[in-house]
């Protein structure tokens, strides 16, 4: 315990997260993802009384519309924002090895 | 240069009715009040051309609503048709959108028109918008000031008098808390009010889409043509659409009110304390009743927010990877190093934070520690305020535990940006309406403003409450006439 997590514990989280840090935001988090995990840590001393759930304030019953063909986006659209693009497909690096 | 934007929405209505003015008149006016009120930093993109285009064919057309020609700017976590549509962050700052959001579909279908895209907290991640890539709006009352967040930017323009309507998003109190330290009155709807559809996602439990505006009367105007069921949100309600205007004007006597003592106890300033009091002294001689209540777990709001939303933004957030939209690093060497190294690059500080604090307490064990006990107290939360319902009309309290606070303060504490949202977070976490109706002003001549929290589906009684406030204070909100 400190007041600051380790560099490898950041390097973990940033792991979990998919985002690459710099030498110098890596130093930084140590210290405020320490104290924003000591605060939220409080959590752990609360009593209840009951065991109920709210994943979402929703009172109604939610129900998948049905699944018919409606409006659609023509590819080219789609196709506008892509970074890197070949024809109609989204170019990305290689991700299995041979 | 015309001041038809001066004018209120049923004025200028009748002026565009009479045909004494066109849409194009109050176009070219609010783009010439935008302009010379550049240093606000109130907007990321304008769309002039566009909305020149728009004005000119409504020249056509009957002016068949109350809301026909007016302008309006828009968030820009909420996605416009080939407008661009940034999060405020470098990772989508050439996004162009291919759809509109369902509460731009609506806008555009009653003949408003859009003016542009509002500056705000990098995916509305913030409390004073100063977490924008595109740096942050300023106050309109004291440019040294912030504007609150993370809908800074709309609150500033309205407050400014730039555009009489504006549309913000709240997922834990960003319509309300920039709505205080701008003296305007923004409503967060019950959660299901407004569809979602379009609005950029970050805590998806908590995010509701609002109006935001300079009066009340004028706020339940565009939130009438705001809700609705809509297929492309499962959670948004079937419930008839209704006319929020209907009970403004009406008496409060014997509204039953109650204020949480969570939100007078010490954590907020005496100048606040001092209004509020003001604020229910008013009530009482009006005939209402006044009881201070206990909320349950309403303390620890902040830490419940903390968990859900970053945990839920931290999933959200996950498609920007760099393959489809937004910015993308080049020469990646594999899949993997595309995706970090874009979002290491493309997010800013916050979002990074948030991010990776949401991922950590959502892997493996953590997710029970944290999350489930997280869920398991935001339900005795709503209880907490259901139960409360059954007794009193409305909840009130303040937005803001202090007034607008120095530009540049806090952004090195993490947790500064959560405690500045104390107040308002409690209401997003059970779902529930909530809005701020200026209430006066502190040191500074800085605006305070009133939290009105309402029954789910209930905010036509709000508006009564807000109106009522709003015509017994007669405040000269126009930061124009003080300054």
């Amino acid at each position: 315990m400190g007041d600051k997590l380790t560099r490898e514990e950041v390097l973990h989280v940033a792991r979990l997260a998919r985002i690459n840090l710099t030498e110098e935001e890596i130093e930084k988090y140590q210290f405020q993802l320490k104290k924003l995990l000591d605060d939220v840590d409080k959590i752990k001393e609360v009593k209840l009384d009951s065991n109920d759930k709210l994943i979402a304030p929703v009172d109604e019953k939610t129900v998948c519309r049905e699944d018919e063909a409606g409006e659609m986006l023509e590819p080219e659209e789609i196709m506008k924002n892509v970074p890197v693009s070949n024809g109609n497909f989204v170019e990305v690096p290689v991700m299995i090895n041979e | 240069m015309s001041k038809y934007l001066d004018l209120s929405i049923l004025e200028i209505n009748g002026l565009l009715k009479e045909k004494k003015i066109k849409p194009l008149d109050l176009v070219l006016e609010a783009f010439d009040r935008i302009e010379r009120n550049s240093d606000l930093n109130a907007f990321i993109t304008l769309d002039r051309e566009q909305a020149i285009a728009t004005a000119k064919e409504l020249e056509g057309k009957e002016v068949d609503n109350l809301l026909f020609g007016i302008p309006i700017a828009v968030k820009d976590n909420i996605v416009t048709k080939d407008l661009r549509t940034t999060c405020a962050s470098h990772i989508l700052d050439n996004f162009i959108p291919i759809y509109d959001a369902t509460v731009v579909k609506k806008i555009k279908e009653k003949n408003m028109i859009i003016i542009g895209k509002t500056n705000m907290d990098e995916f509305a991640m913030g409390s004073t918008s100063q977490t924008s890539y595109f740096g942050a709006p300023h106050n309109p009352w004291d440019h040294n000031k912030v504007a609150g967040g993370s809908s800074g930017g709309s609150a500033a323009c309205i407050s400014a008098r730039l555009v009489p309507l504006a549309l913000g998003s709240d997922t834990g109190g960003s319509i309300r808390q920039p709505s205080s330290y701008c003296g305007i009155v923004g409503m967060k709807p019950t959660y299901g009010r407004v569809s979602r559809y379009g609005l950029v996602a970050f805590g998806s439990s908590l995010d509701q889409i609002g109006p935001m505006t300079r009066n009340v009367y004028e706020n339940a105007l565009l939130l009438n043509i705001l809700c609705g069921r809509d297929d492309y949100d499962l959670t948004s309600s079937h419930r008839d659409v209704e006319d929020f205007t209907r009970l403004i004007g009406e008496d409060i006597k014997g509204m039953k009110i109650a204020v949480p003592n969570f939100f007078v106890s010490d954590i907020v300033s005496a100048e606040v304390l001092n209004k509020l009091n003001e604020v229910l002294d008013l009530l009482k001689k009006n005939g209402a009743t006044v009881d201070y209540i206990d909320i349950d777990y309403i303390d620890n709001a902040v830490t419940l927010y903390q968990i859900i939303a970053m945990g839920e933004a931290s999933s959200n957030l996950a498609r920007f990877d760099g393959v489809r939209y937004g910015y993308s690093v080049e020469n990646p060497v594999g899949i993997d190093e595309l995706y970090s190294r874009t979002r290491g690059e493309g997010f800013g500080e916050e979002v990074k934070r948030r991010i990776m604090v949401g991922s950590y307490l959502l892997s493996g064990e953590n997710a029970k520690t944290y999350y489930t006990k997280a869920l398991q107290i935001r339900e005795a939360i709503r209880k907490s305020f259901l139960k409360a319902f059954e007794k009193y009309d409305l909840i009130i309290g303040p937005n803001a535990t202090t007034t607008a606070y120095n530009l540049g303060e806090g952004l090195d504490d993490p947790l500064k940006t959560f405690l500045d949202d104390i107040l308002v977070i409690p209401v997003n976490m059970a779902g529930l309406p909530g809005m701020n109706v200026p209430m006066g002003f502190g040191k500074g001549h800085l605006p305070i403003g009133l939290q009105i929290i309402g029954n789910r589906f209930d905010e036509a009684k709000m508006y009564k409450l807000a109106a009522f406030v709003e015509k017994e204070l007669n405040l000269e909100l126009d930061p124009r006439e003080v300054r």
